[in-house]
């Protein structure tokens, strides 16, 4: 890089934060500018110069180096880096990074970290736990690829997507690895051959499978060197070239794993995608647009199967190979010709596939699936909701009744009304006795005193008589 | 953010002046106490971060968790009423 910071010019805070970033001793806190300088000098700028500004600028077009020697340059301290350095790594990496102060800094060498890291990953395969396979296996087919001249720079860009698609995959391709030494055996013995669907190319027939052998070997020699010829690749490849590749892909690894061996899978892509385009190719690719990641996984078993199969026999590969989508669906073009033996057991692989298509592989090649939903009346849903609790027809019978009653409220309404009605009645009753009482008692008067009157007339009349 | 807490809408509806770090939203006592020990003791310097930032919400929220420990929801808050604080005075 460029630019190299006079330590004479950064703040003496500056000095001494950037020699505690680098793990230097600092010097007693009395102690002057210069002697900051000084250290700064002789421990952080010395080392600037060595691996960073170096390594800075490779890191993005220059994996091989980080490859060579992943120890030294495997995260490259941001911490080491000065505020500009720093802004322009991340620059570099396409983030507008702010000013980069002392409260920000932390923030943007933690981003430049998460930045580096995924780079890194992606470029050597990613995963950690691919790390082991994951290079050897796409140079091996490369490097047969090359080997017979075939070269047409599909088998590449077929590669290519199966690097990037394994990126992805990484989880998944260690057991697809470990399935696949175990699944591939059995095609290799020619005990499973998958009905041929498809057109097969006729280089594929002609190719004498005795070479097999000594190419993988080849290959797995020659894994390191490839790895970075198809890491370049993998940039390179235009995306529209990538996709019909990835048929030839998938053709491809379908033979491959077959045969078991790099050469003969290679063939049949190149091949393949040559001569046989047409109807099939178009079937295949609606396919591959779905089954990308899972070839890749295949791509990975053929590779490791190389390996491994010399010295490993077939016993329990049909297990595996149900597990297996892409082999299961596109060994076609090899198998038959190879070892074009007993269709029937192909199919039944198929029909184990759809009944478990989810299943996951595991190393021992023998798994457990988490069983599977019963379709019958466990899983039936309920149709009538019971009552959570059984209910005694006691409660039921109470429920019943409050549910009928009269809510409390109105009836101590009611019950008031009435009361005021009665009352109301009563009171009044009371009046309305005496009235009546007294008219009465005046009615009985009036009536004695008229009959005392008349009683006094008729006297007065028979006196008057008298 | 579809609800905002009280604290969000207090400190949203005006001027930040003065306030502590705790009246920022998603900040208690326990993140302002962190906070002010690394010298953010205003809502203002953590303004100040925020902007230096430049409203990065990733950048902040890493910040925030770096600095006082907060959680995700913690951060998302403080974000949003800093952010939302920035749309309506700055």
């Amino acid at each position: 890089m460029p630019f190299e910071e006079d330590p004479a010019y950064l703040s003496k805070s500056r000095l001494k934060s950037d020699l505690v970033a680098h793990n230097v001793a600092l010097p007693p806190a009395a102690s002057k500018k210069e002697i900051y300088v000084e250290l700064h000098l002789k421990h952080i700028d010395q080392r600037n110069a060595a691996d960073f500004s170096s390594d800075e600028e490779d890191l993005v077009p220059d994996v091989a180096d980080r490859e060579e020697d992943p120890d030294h340059t495997e995260i490259p301290d941001p911490r080491t880096l000065t505020d500009d350095e720093l802004k322009a790594a991340l620059l570099h990496h396409g983030v507008k990074a702010g000013p980069i102060v002392g409260t920000t800094r932390a923030v943007y060498e933690k981003k430049l970290k998460k930045l580096l890291q995924p780079d890194e990953s992606g470029k050597v395969n990613g995963a950690e736990k691919a790390v082991v396979y994951s290079d050897s296996e796409e140079e091996e087919e490369e490097e047969v690829e090359e080997e017979e001249q075939k070269a047409d720079g599909e088998e590449e860009v077929e590669e290519s997507v199966c690097t990037e698609s394994e990126k992805q995959t990484a989880e998944q391709t260690d057991l697809a690895k470990q399935e696949s030494s175990q699944a591939k055996l059995p095609y290799q013995n020619g005990s499973f051959p998958y009905l041929q669907c498809f057109m097969p190319s006729s280089r594929l027939h002609a190719r004498p499978t005795s070479n097999r052998e000594s190419k993988s070997k080849w290959n797995s020699r020659n894994a390191v060197k490839s790895s970075e010829r198809s890491r370049s690749r993998c940039k390179e490849i235009p995306v529209g070239i990538s996709r019909a590749s990835s048929v030839d892909q998938h053709s491809g690894l379908g033979s491959g794993v077959p045969s078991g061996s790099q050469s003969v899978m290679s063939n049949g892509c190149s091949s393949f995608s040559s001569q046989a385009f047409s109807i099939t190719q178009m079937v295949k690719e609606m396919e591959s647009r779905s089954l990308i990641s899972s070839s890749t996984d295949a791509d990975r078993e053929l590779n490791v199967s190389n390996v491994q199969e010399h010295r490993s026999q077939p016993i329990r590969l049909q297990i595996a190979d149900r597990m297996k989508n892409q082999s299961v669906y596109y060994t076609p073009q090899d198998s038959p010709h190879k070892w074009g033996a007993q269709p029937p057991q192909e199919p039944m692989k198929d029909i184990i596939k759809e009944i478990f298509p989810e299943t996951g592989t595991t190393p021992t090649g023998i798994h457990a699936t988490r069983r599977r939903p019963i379709k019958g009346a466990a899983q039936r849903p309920v149709q009538y909701g019971y009552p959570a609790t059984p209910v005694s027809p006691a409660t039921l019978e109470r429920r019943e009744m409050e549910r009928r009653r009269v809510p409390i409220r109105i009836q101590i309404l009611v019950f008031l009304i009435m009361a005021c009605i009665l009352y109301f009645i009563y009171v009044n009753l009371e009046d309305i006795c005496v009235v009546l009482l007294d008219s009465l008692n005046q009615g009985f008067d009036s009536e004695d005193g008229y009959s005392l009157q008349a009683e006094t007339e008729d006297t007065q009349v028979v006196s008057g008589q008298d | 953010m579809s609800s905002t807490s009280q604290k969000h809408k207090d400190f949203v509806a005006e001027p930040m002046g003065e306030k502590t770090v705790m009246a920022l939203a998603g900040i208690g006592e326990v993140l302002g106490k962190r906070l002010e020990e690394k010298g953010f003791d205003k809502a203002y310097v953590v303004l100040g971060q925020f902007l230096v930032l430049k409203k990065d919400e990733e950048l902040f929220r890493d910040w925030l968790k770096d600095t006082c420990g907060a959680n995700v929801k913690q951060q998302g808050d403080c974000y949003g009423c800093l952010k939302e604080w920035c749309d309506a005075f700055l």
